[in-house]
């Protein structure tokens, strides 16, 4: 079949809608294929088109639709007494409405306990008067700021007194560390420091009464005075575990 | 379809509640087809209301048998929106297309590379352009067909032309949409 350009632009709403017969739709898509001129064209409209079906569908104005029927039905009736109420309460009595409204008197609550605008031993009307509410919080500002200071200088005050006993502790304490450690006791190698005197006269006594028990039992002299020798080192070295 | 004829029935009974359904169930696709129309929104909502004002009134005219309540209500807006046409084409200040371009080329030349969703903005609100600076007849052709996915046998009924100037119309105003589409600068990708 043989396709021209005017053809082409004639039918393509045809084509594009798929309205065309199957030898005029090969014919079109050959001639299309090979045109410089159609090809463009088929293309540009193409995208119009897709475009064109792609524009969002717009929400209505929310207030058209009472518009209209205002327009047509006339203005609506208004409802008083019960009705009203009825309907008011219709309209309020949603999940989001109520968890709203207690939520705000909680933190209205919250506020109103904190500022100690109200005793709630004795609750009266006047102390939701503006003034009194301004004066209940302006006291009890005060009074927080007053607590606070007064914590803040018994806490200084504390850690002044605190501070000055480390001090005086910590002054033997560095003289003991002054003592310079290359400087061991006389005659020892093994760094041990001297038993204090109590554990040394302790020592002294069980040697003697050892020195005592081999003298009286000639045989063992040479064993006790080697466990004697022991008893003595033992204990030194408990000195020195102790300290 | 059957549902608004029931409810037209209604309506003509003096049902103020068939009447706001009527009103609910239509509203949306009326006030689109105005806005693509006009490319205003306080037009469109103005001529919305027109639309629904004329048809309370004249609602005793409509006869199920010729057509559905949709086709009918379609084909009131269309009127009114040619009646608005002629009425404010001497008072409207004709945008050219010169005007229109300089924001796209400004957009372009930008150098930001916007998100898909903000492009599909920009390609929105030009196709709108666009379909504002096509002639009326066109205009009219192009939205019933492809925004309003009507049938061409429904067109028909609306523009109350034969079938074959409303397949011509659909195929000019598209070839026209996409020659103002391309001197705006926007071309398939």
């Amino acid at each position: 079949m043989n396709w021209t350009c005017e053809q082409t632009e004639l039918l393509l709403t045809d084509y594009l809608d798929g309205l065309l017969p199957a030898d005029e739709q090969r014919a079109f898509d050959l001639h299309v294929n090979s045109c410089e001129r159609c090809t463009p064209l088929v293309s540009s409209v193409m995208h119009a088109t897709s475009s064109l079906r792609a524009l969002p569908e717009l929400e209505t104005p929310p207030r058209l639709v009472y518009n209209i029927l205002d327009a047509t039905l006339g203005p609506r009736e208004t409802v008083s007494g019960w009705a009203a109420f009825l309907a008011w309460l219709k309209g309020v009595a949603s999940p989001k409405f109520a968890y709203g409204t207690v939520s705000v008197a909680a933190t209205f609550l919250m506020l109103v306990t904190v500022s100690g605008s109200i005793n709630w031993k004795k609750p009266k009307l006047a102390d939701l008067a503006p003034s009194n509410i301004y004066r209940n919080t302006n006291r009890e500002m005060h009074k927080a700021y007053g607590r606070g200071a007064k914590y803040v200088s018994d806490l200084r005050v504390v850690y002044e007194i605190q501070s000055r006993l480390r001090q005086d502790n910590e002054v033997p304490t560095n003289r003991e560390n002054t003592t310079p450690e290359s400087n061991p006791t006389p005659g020892r190698t093994d760094g041990s420091g001297p038993a204090s005197p109590r554990q040394q006269n302790r020592a002294n006594d069980v040697s003697s009464q050892l020195q005592v028990l081999a003298e009286e039992v000639p045989l063992l002299s040479g064993k006790l005075s080697l466990v004697s020798g022991g008893a003595l080192n033992l204990l030194t070295s408990a000195k020195l575990g102790e300290r | 379809m059957e549902q608004d004829a029931q409810l037209v029935q209604q309506c003509l009974q003096g049902d103020g509640s068939a009447w706001e359904e009527l009103v609910r169930r239509h509203t949306r696709r009326i006030f689109n087809i105005c806005y693509r129309f006009t490319g205003n929104r306080t037009e469109a909502e103005d001529l919305s209301q027109d639309v629904f004002l004329r048809v309370y009134r004249t609602l005793a005219s409509y006869r199920s048998a010729h057509g559905g309540f949709a086709t009918w209500m379609t084909s009131v807006t269309r009127n009114l929106l040619i009646d608005h046409y002629r009425r404010t084409k001497r008072d409207r200040v004709t945008d050219s297309l010169d005007d229109a371009m300089p924001v796209v080329e400004n957009k372009e030349s930008s150098g930001r590379r916007p998100d898909e969703q903000a492009l599909l903005g920009e390609l929105s609100a030009q196709v709108q352009v666009a379909l504002t600076h096509l002639s009326p007849e066109l205009r009219e052709a192009v939205i019933l067909r492809d925004l309003q996915q009507l049938e061409y046998s429904e067109i028909q009924s609306v523009l109350a032309v034969p079938e074959g100037t409303v397949k011509s119309r659909i195929n000019r105003g598209r070839i026209e949409l996409a020659r103002i589409l391309q001197q705006m600068g926007v071309r398939p990708s």
